[in-house]
Order: structure tokens, then C-alpha cells, then sequence
């Protein structure tokens, strides 16, 4: 009994200090606002949570506002406790004083997240609207700004009549980086397709200190296209403070494709961060797409190199390839460390002898071992040489492995 | 020994044909009456084609466009729809019905006797029928680009000037005036001292995922369109979209080195060496049997300064073609007859009768046809071709590898690397095996 008595002692202290641990160095403190809005809040605000959450550099918490046509006054969040601050909110306007608190949370430096609808919102909220640099719908014209979009790769300030704010069909559509080298942009596809998703076209707004770092094409084939390339993700700047603002991510139950895009993802997190610290420090993940195709994660979690080589062994072409893709990058990851790759050179072999691992994974580790390898996988491969589903690659790797 | 009896055979009956030459339609090279003699400027170079896809076709085409400057007699190719095709083309041409038909180029290049030989074939089967087509002594017209892998290249380069042929790669470009233009002005310095080229080739498109496994269509020969690559199950990916596919092809990169590469060597006298230093990345599918990067930007340096970057089109400011940087300007060059320059007085400048004059030539396929009449080089020979290649398969390594690859471009060598080493060059399945030259 004592001794029972202790170690739940022991683990209750482990479990206070880990607690503590967390609050203090987790993650940036951040604040998801929704409650209202003409799209799904009940389903995006969690996925944007989880999103964020995911990369352990952000503890976020998800505030609801009262509902619509609700008593706003009590509606009155301390932004000053949060590094970042992200809209998921189209609704009724807030008291002056949550607008007046908000004003002096961005403009002393706090970083926010101005996600899909969230630049629908507040349409006669002048300061709000220089935080999004561009909205649409709520009535927005020619009296709100400009629209702004690009053009044959020239971008285009706009000052006609007209209204702010539509969308075509929803479908799959190429995200094209204008700016290359901004932190959010550096390093990521130039061109990547992205999930099916909603492509806000005519935005129009203020735009001030603000940059658009990637645009889509609103083609006509798919409905409502206005022919230009619309902005998708822009940056803003406000006072002191630094807005990412990304028009995508129209949510369905459980996120959907636009929200499952590791595309979106990955924009997002980086986009955060760089709201809170005008850097970016994650690396680019092994799945973001390219223009080769869209690339989702049900359950917004990257691989790791663990699950990759584990689940290497029922490899299955039909079903994904992207065991081997990430098996891919981590070799050109490893570039010019020994070690590093003898080390990963050890798990292909564990994969490549192992019974439970079928013939079509075993065939794509061949061929990688066959430049990457070393002396290491020689045995291995000579055994295979006796198999005839696995003869032609055992042979190919070998006569690379064996060159003089 | 089976073989050599049946070429004898051959030889013989050729004698005969050309005794009966009254009676028998059949047509006899100009050239095979001995060697180094050409061709009369009034005779039709008999020639067949080995490849009647799409490009195969659009050269036959150009071709026959010539006037009095070929006869085609064969065909050969692994698919028989394609092969009734061409056959049929040929017939039309010829006003009869006497073009030979090939499933297998061995037989092709056993039984044909032919001045030349229009080449084009998916990559990985580039360095075995380039180097036998070669060794037959044929001339050759084959298509960029030259090879799958450094090793291939070396090993075509080697069979076309010990067997004294004459070789014009199709990049036709050259014989365009735009192209020709540009690099005459980058050549002579009319953007000043040339510090770096821009080269935008093609972004790439998008995947099909995995198709399923399904029947070989029954006019297709799959075995034989597969030949030295490793084996792989038909998923309905054979013609066209091989070249989205790394054990065919680099993709839109090495699909296009033999154009805008080859045409920025040719500006900056660089058309007989290649990089010292090769780094870049790449961006590739994450899903699917499409597996080429669909993104490609890489840096080469050369040993006298110059800079190449390699890079998709909607990475560059200019976008695709390309772009010589000098001290005092740039010059930049298109398709679409598209030739612009940082100052248009550039464009007006005259090139001295004692500076550079570059090969002339406005038409690619006429210019083959004079060279095998004439015995003199075609505008785009095999070395330079190589040459241009060789900076898309060396980018393709430094992406593969992640690492910055130190290149000898007098020994062809990849300096202390041994695992990028192992890239230049593809073990074939048995029993296909590349020729000696």
C-alpha cells in the first residue's frame, strides 16, 4: 500500500511539473475567436486548433462569442495574454471596446490570423480592414479600396466600380507563389495544386503594407471565374504587428479537402509563426504538394520517418507512394552524414529481409539502395538473388553497389 | 553464327537486286556502293525510321516535306497500330506498297541497307539503338535527348565518330533564325563579357496517381518497349507519358535540355565542355508512378566564371528560354521567333565578317540531307548534344542526392562522390546489354 502510495505520489508530481513545463514552454500562446459565421465554424475552429497545435510550437485555445444577435459587451477577451490571435469569425460586430483592445493588441506587435471567411467580416470596421488588406461580400465596392490581383505575372491595383467578393465552382486549383523569398514562401513549390476548396475572386479592400505572396487563377471554365489570378495568401503589416491572412480553407465536416491540404496546412503554420515572429523556422515538410497533385493528411499529422520505414514494408503502389517519397527526402536530408545514412541504410535492410514485407516494397528499396547504399546491404542483396520476383533489382543494385 | 550466315545471305541477295534492278523495285542506297563515297546532290537518301510515334512521325513528315531529298523503305516499332501507320504514310509517299515493316530493330538494322536513320525512341532505349544504328554505320537523325544517363551518352558519342557518321540531333532550334540570332550576339560579345545564362524549361503538369494494373493492348509489345529498364506491371503508360516516368525519362528537364540548354551552350561557347560544380533542388510527386520533378532549379558553374541556371519556367523573371547575362546587358530568346534584349539597339548590332559567324542552317532536316550528300557536320553533332544533356543529368544527380556535385568535364568524371557516381550511369535487365563500339 505504501509503496502504491508513493509511486502515485511520484507520478502526481511528475504529472504538475510536466504541466508546468507545458505552459511555460509549449508553444505560443494563442487565441482561435469563432462563434459566428456563415460557414462551418463548429468544424473549422478545432482543425485550426489541431493544426497549429501540431507543430508543438503554438498552445491554442478556442473562444466562442456569444451568438448571433447575443450581448457582444460580454464578448471581451485580454488579447495581451496571447502572441496570436486567429479570426475564424464572421459575425456581428464587437463592442467598441473588444475593437479598441484588439487595435492596440495588433498594433503593439501581436500577430494574427486572418483565415477564409474572416475577411468577410466587419465590413465598416475601417481598422479591421486594414488588418485583412483585402475583403469581399458585407457590401463591399469601390468605396472600400481597389481590387487587387495579378494579371500575366504583372500585379494589378484596380480602382473600377464594382462589388467585393465572389467564387466560383468549388474545385482543385493551382496556388502560385509571387513572392519566393518571404519566410512563409521560402523553400515551398512554386506551383502546387491545391485541395478542393472555394477561390475567393474580386477581393477588395484598403491593402495597405500589405504583399500578396501567392495567387490562383480563376479560370472561367469552372464558374465565376473572373480570369485573373486572385491572391490566396497575403501579409499584412499593421502598426507593429504582422497579419497573415489566407483566403483559403473553406471547411466541411472534419476539415475537408481544403483544410486536409498539406498545402493549406503548412501555409497556415508557417504563416502563424511568422505573425508572431516575422520568421519562420519549420522545415518544409516531405508531402507539401506540387503541381503534380493534391496531397491531403485526414488527420493533419506529418509522418515520421519511423511510421515511413515501419509501414515501408506492406508498401502498397496501388494505394499511396508516399512511404517512398519520404523515404526519398530523408535520404537527400541526409546528404554527406555517414552515419546518418548508414543508419537509415540499416533500417531499409531490416525492411528488405524481413518476411512480412511484400515484394513491391522490397523492389523500391533495392533501387534506392542501389546508389545509396554500402557495403552494408551487399549480403542482403546477394540472397535475393535467388528470388525471382526480386532477381532484376537485386541485380541492378548490385551491379552499381559492386562498380569500381 | 546463325547471324553472320544470314547477312551474307543478305549481301548476296542485295548484289542480285542490284543485277535484277530493272525488274525489282527495290530501292539501293546511294552509299552502299562503298564507302566515303556521298551523294550525288540529285539522289534521294534512302532512309527508314526506327520510333513512329509522335515524333517519329513529325520528322518523317518534315522529311518527306523536303523536295527530292529522301525515300523512306522501312519502318520499325514495338507497336503494330503505329507501325500500319507509318507503313501507310510511306506507301502514300512512295506511291506504292513496298515499305518494309519491323517489330524488332535488330532485325531493322540487319536486314535494311540505308544511307540513314531517323531515331526516336523513349530515352532509356537511346544508348543500345543509337550505338547499334551507329555501328551499322548509318546515318543517323536522332532525337534529343541523346541519353538516359551520362554513361549512354559517352558510349553513343564514341560509336558516332569511330564510325564516321554523319549525326544530327534534333534539336531543331538551331535551324530557327531567333536562336541562331541571340547566340550569335551573346557569342561576340554584345552584352559584354557573358557572366550568366538563365534557362527556363517547362513547369511540370499534373500526376495521374497509380493506375491499375491492366492487359498489355494487344498491339503493344511490352517486354520489347520495356527492354533494358526494369520490369513493371502495364498500368496503361506506355506512349507520350513516358517521359513522366524517372526509368524513361527526367521529365519536362531533360525533355527540353536539348532545346534551350543546347542553344545556351551554342551562345556561350560552351557546346564542347560542361560544368565544374552542380547544386539545386528539386520538387517531386508525392503520389503516384509519375515521379519526375515537376520542379527544378540548379546552379552550374563553369571553370572560366560563367554561371548556368537551370530552372522551371515559373521560377524565372523571363520564364521560359533563354537568357544571356553579360557585363553590359542581356539578350533573351524564345520560341515563337522571340528575340529581346535589354536595350533594343542591341538587336540591331551587325556581326564583322572576322567575328563568330555561327553554323547557318534554316531548315534542321534539309540540313541533315545536305550533310549526308556533302559528308560535312550537321548544325547539331552528337558531342554537343551530349554536352547539353549532360547539364540536365548532372542536375538531376545533385537533386537526387541533395549534395553539390564537382564535375571533371575534360576526364567526364564525378569528383569524390562515389555514391553520385553511381548515377551516371543504369545496369540493364539481362539480357539487354549497352553495345561496344
Amino acid at each position: 500500500m505504501k509503496k502504491q502510495y508513493l509511486l502515485l505520489l511520484i507520478s502526481a508530481v511528475l504529472l504538475i511539473s510536466f504541466n508546468a513545463c507545458k505552459d511555460e514552454t509549449t508553444g505560443y500562446k494563442t487565441l482561435i475567436i469563432t462563434g459566428q459565421n456563415n460557414h462551418n465554424w463548429k468544424a473549422s475552429s478545432p482543425v485550426l486548433k489541431q493544426i497549429l497545435d501540431e507543430t508543438g510550437m503554438f498552445s491554442s485555445e478556442i473562444l466562442i462569442t456569444p451568438d448571433k444577435g447575443g450581448d457582444m459587451k460580454t464578448f471581451n477577451p485580454d488579447f495581451s495574454k496571447y502572441k496570436l490571435v486567429v479570426i475564424d469569425y464572421n459575425g456581428d460586430s464587437w463592442s467598441d471596446k473588444t475593437n479598441a483592445s484588439f487595435m492596440e493588441y495588433v498594433s503593439n506587435g501581436g500577430g494574427v490570423v486572418i483565415y477564409h471567411a474572416a475577411d468577410n467580416s466587419f465590413p465598416k470596421w475601417k481598422e479591421y480592414n486594414e488588418m485583412t488588406g483585402l475583403g469581399g461580400w458585407g457590401d463591399r465596392n469601390q468605396k472600400d479600396g481597389p481590387y487587387v490581383y495579378y494579371k500575366n505575372n504583372v500585379m494589378v491595383i484596380d480602382t473600377t466600380s464594382g462589388i467585393g467578393g465572389t467564387h466560383g465552382k468549388r474545385r482543385e486549383y493551382i496556388v502560385t507563389a509571387r513572392i519566393v523569398d518571404h519566410p512563409i514562401t521560402k523553400g515551398l513549390p512554386v506551383r502546387w495544386l491545391h485541395g478542393n476548396d472555394e477561390l475567393y475572386s474580386l477581393l477588395r479592400g484598403p491593402a495597405k503594407n500589405m504583399q500578396i505572396l501567392a495567387t490562383a487563377f480563376a479560370d472561367s471554365a469552372a464558374g465565376g471565374g473572373t480570369m485573373r489570378d486572385e491572391p490566396v495568401l497575403m501579409t499584412i503589416n499593421y502598426g507593429k504587428g504582422r497579419i497573415f491572412h489566407t483566403a483559403m480553407g473553406h471547411a466541411d465536416e472534419g476539415g475537408g479537402p481544403a483544410m486536409q491540404c498539406v498545402g493549406f496546412i503548412t501555409t497556415l503554420q508557417r504563416g502563424a509563426e511568422w505573425a508572431v515572429t516575422g520568421n519562420v523556422t519549420q522545415a518544409v515538410p516531405y508531402d507539401f504538394p506540387s503541381a503534380a497533385g493534391v496531397v491531403l493528411r485526414t488527420d493533419f499529422k506529418q509522418m515520421t520517418l519511423e511510421e515511413a520505414i515501419a509501414n515501408m514494408g506492406t508498401y502498397d503502389i496501388a494505394k499511396s507512394t508516399k512511404n517512398l517519397t519520404y523515404l526519398q527526402n530523408q535520404i537527400r536530408k541526409l546528404a554527406g552524414d555517414e552515419q546518418g545514412l548508414l543508419n537509415l541504410e540499416k533500417m531499409m535492410n531490416k525492411a528488405l529481409v524481413s518476411r512480412e514485407s511484400t515484394v513491391e516494397a522490397k523492389k523500391l528499396l533495392l533501387r534506392e539502395l542501389s546508389w545509396m547504399g554500402s557495403e552494408y546491404s551487399v549480403p542482403a542483396i546477394k540472397n535475393l538473388l535467388s528470388n525471382a520476383d526480386l532477381k532484376d533489382e537485386a541485380e541492378f543494385a548490385l551491379v552499381r553497389l559492386l562498380a569500381k | 553464327m546463325a547471324d553472320k550466315s544470314s547477312r551474307r545471305d543478305f549481301v548476296k541477295r542485295s548484289a542480285a537486286v542490284v543485277a535484277g534492278a530493272i525488274v525489282l523495285p527495290q530501292i539501293i542506297p546511294s552509299s552502299a556502293f562503298g564507302m566515303g563515297r556521298r551523294i550525288a546532290p540529285s539522289d534521294r537518301i534512302v532512309i527508314g525510321s526506327i520510333g513512329t510515334g509522335s515524333q517519329g512521325m513529325s520528322n518523317m513528315h518534315d522529311f518527306l516535306k523536303l523536295k527530292n531529298a529522301v525515300q523512306f523503305v522501312a519502318v520499325c516499332d514495338v507497336d503494330s497500330n503505329r507501325l500500319a501507320k507509318a507503313k501507310e504514310t510511306v506507301d502514300l509517299a512512295n506511291k506504292n506498297n513496298n515499305c518494309r515493316t519491323y517489330g524488332d530493330y535488330r532485325e531493322f538494322l540487319e536486314k535494311e541497307k540505308l544511307d540513314a536513320v531517323s531515331l526516336a525512341l523513349p530515352d532509356h532505349w537511346h544508348g543500345i539503338i543509337y550505338t547499334e544504328t551507329a555501328n551499322k554505320k548509318f546515318n543517323i537523325y536522332g532525337e534529343k535527348p541523346i541519353c538516359r544517363t551520362i554513361h549512354d551518352g559517352q558510349t553513343i558519342v564514341n560509336a558516332v565518330k569511330k564510325n564516321n557518321i554523319i549525326w544530327q540531333t534534333g534539336s531543331w532550334q538551331r535551324s530557327e533564325a531567333n536562336f541562331r540570332r541571340g547566340a550569335e550576339l551573346a557569342i561576340n560579345g554584345r552584352v559584354g563579357k557573358l557572366k550568366y545564362i538563365e534557362v527556363g524549361l517547362p513547369d511540370g503538369g499534373k500526376g495521374i496517381g497509380t493506375p491499375p494494373v491492366m492487359a498489355v493492348p494487344p498491339e503493344l509489345n511490352w517486354e520489347m518497349w520495356l527492354g533494358p529498364a526494369l520490369k513493371v506491371p502495364y498500368r496503361g503508360v506506355s506512349h507520350w507519358d513516358w517521359r513522366w516516368i524517372l526509368d524513361y525519362s527526367g521529365g519536362q528537364l531533360t525533355d527540353w535540355a536539348g532545346h534551350h540548354i543546347d542553344i545556351a551552350n551554342w551562345g556561350a561557347g560552351l557546346e564542347h565542355t560542361g560544368p565544374v560544380e552542380i547544386s539545386g533542388t528539386g520538387v517531386y510527386p508525392v503520389e503516384g508512378i509519375f515521379n519526375v520533378p515537376v520542379e527544378y532549379d540548379f546552379l552550374c558553374k563553369y571553370a572560366n566564371g560563367i554561371e548556368m541556371r537551370v530552372a522551371n519556367a515559373a521560377r524565372l523573371p523571363l520564364g521560359m528560354g533563354t537568357t544571356w547575362h553579360g557585363d553590359l546587358g542581356w539578350v533573351h530568346v524564345d520560341r515563337g521567333n522571340v528575340i529581346s534584349a535589354s536595350d533594343p539597339r542591341i538587336l540591331e548590332e551587325k556581326i564583322g565578317e572576322n567575328e563568330i559567324q555561327l553554323y547557318k542552317s534554316d531548315n534542321h532536316w534539309q540540313n541533315f540531307v545536305d550533310c549526308v550528300r556533302s559528308g560535312k557536320p550537321a548544325i547539331a553533332p552528337v558531342e554537343v548534344a551530349y554536352r547539353a544533356i549532360s547539364v540536365a543529368l548532372l542536375g538531376e544527380i545533385a537533386m537526387t542526392t541533395g549534395q553539390t556535385i564537382k564535375w571533371d568535364p575534360d576526364k567526364e568524371e564525378i569528383i569524390g562522390n562515389p555514391r553520385a557516381s553511381r548515377m551516371l550511369s543504369r545496369p540493364y535487365r539481362q539480357p539487354w546489354t549497352l553495345p561496344t563500339v
